[in-house]
């Protein structure tokens, strides 16, 4: 391995542990991960995403104030950062973190459970190592392959990093009027620069930009989002393989893998953030802890500034958290809020006007073809389409339940706005052509596959109540 | 052995694991030397033999063990008889259809029909709206061309049965593909197979079509096909039937017989369920093995600017670094001219950070009026362009003419600077 490949893991180590330090300070002050199991994993996988987005806001900044990117600027007040947070988060704790560390290390052996669990807990703890192993490969051996990737991200990645600042990219008319290199032009020069910032962060520690290494975020996000999963699972008081087996279903979703191996759009992305945002949201609804909602806002901030729909993404969770706010009245103001928002948004169509740049239409006419494909011919989500509506049809009694309502209602708002965007939008040409149903589900699929583990659990629980005394009736006569 | 859960939740209430110190509070259950894990496996197995054996006596068409054997015709076995084209490698290429609009392609053949009742002609690049037909003849009415026409999916013909077809009689003489309209590219025809269709020859199409090498490609971002093309049975699909019957008839059973099971339902339909994810996921995890290694044939060991030009735009790139050799170090505007989508896009990315302007949706370039001295105009592979090095105008798409220097000529491309 030559010396810019180990800057370049070194570089992204200082990312994530400025994000682990963050977060575990964060919590270690304002929330609480003592009685969490799950907790390490938690912290490992959230501070990834603090981290990375910190980064990006800390090059925004150095742009601004007119200081180039390099190594020094970037990384050491970074690595100052993660000093002071790591040993606030510690000073008062001893040998606490050694214990914690050796706790994660016992319970990543599985040293917790039988014979039985722990042997699939291994088991598919090896399968998503040979997963991740297999997907490392593939980002840092093909050089930036999809088409978006170097119409419209990549793009503003390479001339920030050469320039070494944010310049602007502008449109058609802008670019020709403007003095040569003031303002850039490519296809989407309105798109926002968190992704290409992380590109234009691993060429500078390459000091080249590597068309295949700079991608290395892409998988960084794909381990930590499991951790993340993981994390939040456990916490939410899940058992480690349940909780495993929840993590694994998310990554491995093939379309989601694809985003890993084919690096360089902003959906891997987008899904994530917007994952854990929903679930630290709803997080914080339920522990009032500042620390999940410190967490929560921050990922929400970076779900808009990653990618234009995020603001809608975003929008999504307000019915969600009304209904956890407010358990008596949170429904009927979530439903008036579906109302209302399907109201406008009929409203809207009749204007012809342009959304993020869907043009909307009234002329409902759902590409029930191309939706059959993606979500159930194809091999984009496995089981998961099958999977939610088999549990929403056999846990219909626990959807709308105190625990179980909020996120049914966030992914039943997300489901709306995909659904709404297919059928009254020029999207549906877009699921037709499956150019764009899969990656736009993408951003919500994670969370229906927390949402399906949440709600068959609620409902296992409820079918184990109700069914004991008739299981053990025969047994009695 | 124990069972792995037992009317265990998956989620256990806080404070709930340092109690049970994570193991699953299970009530003691009957002792039996039986896995109580069997049932439900035999369950799952029953109901997926009879899907198997109910799609099969639904999709053989003839005899379930034939004695016949597949025959296939390659494209270099087939005869080009009306439209333009040429053997490409392992493909024959059609170019365009002749004057009356028809393309065929043809060979001759010597089948029992009663021992082929299938034919899969093997062809892609077609029009969504292509009007595709296969032609044959027999040896009972040797002056008639039968005729049927093919489905076309994804640019792809479907296979046909012909079993309940009354011309499809004695012995096939010749078959012939014909493809009708104007082409608006190739259409690729790699040959077709006379199938007897038995038990073992679906089961194989079938486990073909669900396990074959899906590589990369322009749209894997947008969607995973999960194997070929065409499938008339997606595997996800086929899972999820055999799964839900099971769990069905779970429900079923054990709301006739309470003690049936000895594994609590929800747990069954989990196990089920993570069964079903476990065979995609193990398709989708062979399938990344064999795209790794083909990955690691075209790319490993190279640095970067030989991935590059091991990468598809491989002979753009090395025109792109010849060029970039002429321009100046300090970036410029460049305007990158060229007829295809990818090209014009490719070359912009590799351009920068010149301040380069192309048109991601057209070829259309922007008039001359709209150009500086000092600007760059890089051409690849653009018709309609024309350049007179005596007088050093430069013109375009019947545009007024613009003084330029040529700076970089190469096969397929061109640099100039205006002046």
């Amino acid at each position: 391995m030559s010396l810019d490949v180990v800057a370049l893991w070194l570089g992204w180590l200082l990312v994530w542990t400025l994000g682990a330090a963050i977060t575990f300070a964060l919590y270690r002050r304002f929330g609480d991960l003592s009685t969490d199991r799950g907790g390490v994993a938690f912290v490992i996988g959230v501070g990834w995403f603090i981290g990375q987005f910190a980064l990006t806001l800390w090059m925004r900044l150095l742009s601004l104030v007119h200081v180039p990117f390099g190594v020094v600027p970037i990384a050491g007040p970074l690595a100052l950062i993660a000093a002071a947070f790591a040993w606030d988060a510690t000073r008062h704790h001893g040998l606490a973190p050694v214990r914690r560390a050796r706790d994660a290390y016992d319970a990543l052996r599985g040293v917790e459970l039988d014979n039985a669990p722990r042997a699939l807990w291994l088991a598919l703890l090896g399968w998503l190592a040979f997963r991740f192993a297999l997907l490392l490969l593939e980002v840092l051996r093909r050089p930036l392959y999809p088409w978006d990737a170097w119409t419209q991200w990549a793009t503003k990645a390479r001339v920030w990093f050469e320039l070494r600042r944010i310049v602007p990219f502008g449109s058609e008319a802008a670019w020709l009027a403007a003095p040569a290199g003031s303002v850039y032009y490519d296809a989407a020069p309105n798109y926002p620069g968190t992704v290409p910032l992380t590109q234009v962060w691993s060429a500078t520690l390459l000091r080249r930009f590597d068309d295949a290494l700079v991608n290395l975020p892409w998988w960084l996000t794909g381990v930590a989002f499991a951790f993340a999963l993981y994390g939040f699972l456990r916490r939410q008081g899940m058992k480690p393989l349940a909780a495993l087996v929840g993590a694994w279903l998310a990554v491995s979703l093939p379309i989601l893998d694809t985003h890993v191996a084919l690096a360089g759009y902003a959906d891997l992305a987008m899904a994530t953030y917007f994952t854990l945002t929903a679930l630290s949201a709803l997080r914080y609804v339920r522990t009032r802890s500042i620390a999940d909602l410190v967490v929560a806002l921050v990922l929400a901030v970076a779900c808009v500034l990653i990618k234009s729909p995020g603001k809608v993404w975003i929008a999504t969770l307000i019915p969600g958290l009304i209904v956890a706010w407010s358990a008596r009245y949170g429904l009927r103001i979530a439903g008036a809020f579906f109302a209302v928002a399907l109201a406008a948004a009929l409203v809207l169509t009749r204007t012809g006007i342009a959304v993020l740049g869907y043009h909307l239409q009234l002329d409902f006419d759902m590409p029930w073809g191309g939706l059959w494909d993606a979500y159930f011919a194809f091999a984009n989500w496995h089981l998961l389409i099958y999977g939610a509506i088999a549990v929403a049809v056999i846990g219909f009694r626990e959807l709308l339940s105190r625990d179980i309502a909020p996120l049914t209602i966030v992914v039943a708002a997300g489901v709306a706005f995909l659904l709404f965007g297919f059928a009254f939008t020029n999207a549906r040409l877009w699921v037709e052509d499956q150019s764009t149903v899969n990656r736009a589900t993408l951003h919500l699929a994670p969370l229906i596959v927390v949402w399906m583990i949440t709600t068959f659990d609620a409902w296992a629980r409820s079918f184990s109540r109700a069914d004991e005394p008739r299981h053990a009736a025969p047994a009695a006569a | 052995m124990q069972p792995i859960v037992q009317n265990a939740p998956l989620v256990s209430p806080p404070g709930d694991e340092a109690r049970t110190g994570e193991r699953p509070a299970a009530p003691p259950l009957p002792q039996s030397k039986r896995s109580p894990w069997r049932a439900p496996a035999m369950l799952l197995l029953g109901v997926l033999i009879v899907f198997v054996v109910g799609y099969l006596a639904w999709s053989v068409p003839g005899a379930w063990f034939p004695g016949a054997s597949p025959k296939t015709w390659y494209a270099k076995d087939l005869t080009l008889a009306r439209g333009t084209g040429a053997l490409h490698d392992t493909a024959l290429a059609v170019t365009s259809t002749d004057a009356n609009g028809v393309a065929l392609v043809s060979v001759n053949t010597d089948l029992r029909a009663t021992d082929y009742p299938g034919v899969a002609w093997v062809v892609a690049d077609l029009q969504e709206d292509a009007v595709v037909k296969m032609l044959w003849r027999t040896d009972v009415r040797p002056d008639k061309v039968n005729s049927i026409v093919l489905g076309v999916q994804s640019g792809r013909t479907l296979p046909v049965v012909m079993a309940e077809n009354r011309d499809w009689v004695g012995r096939i003489t010749g078959l012939a593909l014909v493809v009708e309209g104007r082409l608006a590219q190739p259409v690729l025809i790699g040959g077709v197979t006379a199938k007897p269709m038995g038990v073992l020859g679906v089961i194989r199409d079938r486990l073909r079509d669900w396990f074959a090498f899906e590589p990369w490609n322009g749209a894997s971002i947008n969607t995973i096909t999960g194997g070929a093309d065409n499938q008339p049975i997606p595997l996800p699909a086929a899972l999820a039937l055999v799964l839900g019957a099971a769990s069905a008839i779970a429900f079923a059973l054990r709301r006739a017989r309470p003690r049936a099971f000895a594994i609590a339902m929800p747990a069954m339909l989990a196990a089920f369920f993570v069964a079903g994810w476990l065979v995609l996921d193990s398709r989708w995890t062979l399938n990344l093995v064999r795209q790794e290694h083909a990955t690691a044939l075209r790319y490993a060991g190279k640095d970067d600017v030989a991935k590059h030009l091991a990468s598809e735009d491989g002979a753009l790139f090395a025109f792109i670094e010849k060029a970039e050799a002429a321009m100046p170090k300090t970036p410029v505007r460049v305007f990158v001219a060229a007829d295809d989508d990818y090209v014009r896009g490719r070359a912009a990315y590799h351009l920068y950070p010149h301040s380069v302007y192309f048109n991601p949706r057209s070829n259309a370039l922007p008039p001359p009026s709209a150009m500086r001295a000092g600007d760059w105009v890089l051409v690849f592979e653009r018709h309609g362009i024309q350049y007179d090095k005596a007088l050093g105008k430069l013109r375009w798409d019947g545009q007024p003419p613009i003084d330029a220097e040529l700076k970089l000529l190469a096969p397929g491309g061109a640099l100039f600077v205006i002046r």
